[in-house]
């Protein structure tokens, strides 16, 4: 693979008259790539600039021609008003009304299919039905909310005699279950209740929390730029053209510009509603620790007295209420006695034998902090309002030397 | 949900990009309103988890105790300051040595020196003595929220433009940082 960037590096530098040494082309991606674990077309464009400024070559020089334009394939095509080539399959002509346009229909190669439009005024030749041709300079656009290719003046066409074989597949994205999210990187139909919205503190991030069907649930994230309707919390809705996407080992649902939001009116029933949260635990709030309950409504007493009930003879609990943070969003989450004592090693006895000695209840709050804050955890369970209800938390595992690299090689994309 | 209070989130931040930043605000005038550093990838920061070496302690204080200290993560160092109104700080700070793994909970600050260079550092809200594999996990997830950020530059984010507008940031700089930073985990 970098032997062929880097030849098609040395190549356009060649057809501009700069010969430059493939070693030295090659030895700077190999640094860039595997060294420094740089993405391939940040490297590319690194190395390019790398040898423009090296010999002193103007960039105009170098970027007049189309030879900047890359050639794609319809999958590669994400987002609009880029100049690409491709080679595709015409797949379908539609009969179109409209004047201004010559030829419109669907094209296609071996990743997908992509609505495209011929510009009258393009001058361009004309198309045929299951032929086969390289597309130079046509740009990528969107209307209504789904990606297409347009021909223009400047854009050329030449039919080539290879066949492409056209996968069809992708023209209608599959209609899943939660359970049967089990990829990134597919495009799917799924029928959901939004179950919970997150507060994000990130402002590329519209809206970000769980939704899920009978089979489960799952994270999901809706990018501002995706300009797309809100979600309401208890809503069902029908998404299409959602994309399935993997973070921190977990599956997520995002949203794009090309997604469809239909509310519905069934009312879907999400099966188990157990929210996860991983993050470092950075707070413990007060009313943590060694605590006293109301004997008539079970209320956290504060300083002997009950908010309903007055002043009264509390019993003894445990309970943590930890502020998680993943530097994205605060979540906070609430461990009742069991899950305390677990996590922390101290029993109700033994924290109340604590506080006994040392004639002071917020030893045990004090003792828990110690223990447990700036660590990583994973913590499950249903939420309420805003808190975790904490069925489960675990002490976020040890990194594997090969997991760094998984964690790299995801983080470049 | 409106009205109800939301706590700060701490960001991830490293400490290259920390000392790079010296643009600190309020968003409006009410005292009581939180200070935000912004830094060069655009995190508006009132609160920041830093998980990282301590390699120096010291108290300069005259009277009352005023501890410094350096928390080192792979591209740098944090400037820790904690004194009487940083009490649970303090006493921890006078109780460990270096070398240490510590999580640092605070808040960003700056200062400005004779010169007009702007000094930042960190007032913290809580300091825990953590592990080896605890500090990596923070690099790690500072990668990933630099990467973020960094990717998120181009965006009409009004915290990215500002600190485009700002810093001029370059990004590659931001993004090579972290990416050596994740390397540094597997060098080791
Ligand atoms: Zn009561």
């Amino acid at each position: 693979m970098n032997k062929e960037i880097a030849k098609e590096i040395e190549e356009r530098f060649s057809q501009k008259g700069y010969n430059i040494p493939i070693s030295e082309i090659e030895s700077r991606l190999d640094k860039l790539l595997n060294e420094f674990k740089v993405p391939q077309e940040e490297a590319r464009r690194s190395v390019v600039n790398y040898f423009l400024k090296e010999y002193n070559i103007p960039r105009g020089d170098f970027f007049v021609q189309q030879g900047e334009t890359p050639t794609v394939k319809v999958s590669d095509i994400t987002s609009d008003g880029n100049w690409i080539n491709i080679s595709a399959k015409v797949v379908q002509l539609w009969d179109d009304t409209h004047e201004s346009i010559d030829q419109a229909g669907l094209m296609g190669d071996e990743t997908g299919t992509i609505k495209f439009n011929k510009w009258a005024k393009a001058e361009l030749p004309a198309l045929e039905e299951g032929k086969t041709y390289l597309f130079k300079n046509v740009v990528t656009d969107s209307y209504q909310e789904r990606l297409q290719i347009n021909f223009n003046r400047t854009s050329q066409i030449e039919e080539i005699t290879e066949d492409i074989e056209v996968n069809t597949q992708q023209a209608e994205a599959p209609t899943v279950k939660v359970s049967e999210i089990t990829t990134e990187g597919k495009w799917i139909n799924i029928s959901v209740k939004v179950a919970q919205l997150w507060d994000s503190t990130h402002e590329s991030i519209d809206q970000a929390g769980l939704m899920g069907d009978e089979t489960g649930t799952i994270k999901f994230i809706k990018w501002a730029k995706a300009e797309l309707p809100s979600l309401v919390e208890g809503k069902s809705y029908l998404l299409k053209n959602v994309v399935t996407d993997s973070f921190q080992e977990r599956f997520q649902i995002n949203f794009n510009r090309t997604s469809l939001i239909e509310e519905i009116t069934e009312d879907i029933e999400i099966g188990t509603l157990t929210v996860e949260f991983s993050g470092a635990m950075v707070d413990i709030q007060s009313g943590s620790g060694l605590i006293k309950r109301c004997p008539e409504c079970n209320r956290a007493l504060i300083k002997g007295v009950c908010g309903e009930h007055g002043k009264v003879e509390g019993s003894y609990d445990l309970r943590i209420k930890a502020v998680m943070d993943d530097g994205v969003c605060v979540q906070d989450s609430l461990l009742n006695r069991e899950i305390s004592e677990q996590l922390t090693g101290i029993t109700l006895d033994e924290a109340k034998q604590m506080a006994t000695e040392a004639l002071d209840q917020s030893v045990v709050l004090e003792m828990f902090k110690e223990k447990l804050l700036g660590k990583y955890y994973l913590v499950k369970g249903p939420k309420l309002d805003r808190s975790i209800l904490v069925e489960d938390i675990s002490l976020l595992p040890p990194l594997e030397l090969d997991q760094i690299d998984t964690i790299i090689a995801q983080m470049e994309v | 949900m409106a009205g109800q209070y939301t706590r700060e989130v701490a960001y991830r931040i490293f400490a290259q990009e920390f000392r790079d930043s010296n643009l600190s605000f309020k968003d409006s005038n009410d005292q009581y309103s939180p200070q935000y550093l912004l830094t060069p990838t655009g995190a508006k920061v009132n609160r920041m988890l830093i998980v990282g070496t301590l390699t120096e302690k010291e108290d300069i204080g005259n009277e009352a105790e005023y501890w410094r200290a350096r928390v080192v993560d792979p591209t740098g160092a944090f400037l820790i300051y904690a004194g009487q109104y940083q009490p649970e700080a303090a006493q921890v700070m006078a109780n460990i040595e270096a070398p240490q793994y510590l999580a640092v909970v605070g808040k960003p600050s700056t200062f400005q020196t004779e010169d007009g260079t702007i000094l930042t550092s960190v007032r913290p809200e809580s300091i825990h003595i953590v592990d080896a594999q605890t500090r990596d996990r923070w690099v790690v997830e500072t990668t990933q929220r630099t990467l973020e950020r960094v990717k998120d530059l181009n965006s009409d984010n009004p915290d990215a433009v500002r600190a485009k507008e700002h810093y001029n940031t370059d990004s590659s700089v931001y993004r090579q940082m972290a990416l050596a930073a994740l390397e540094s985990l597997n060098t080791e």
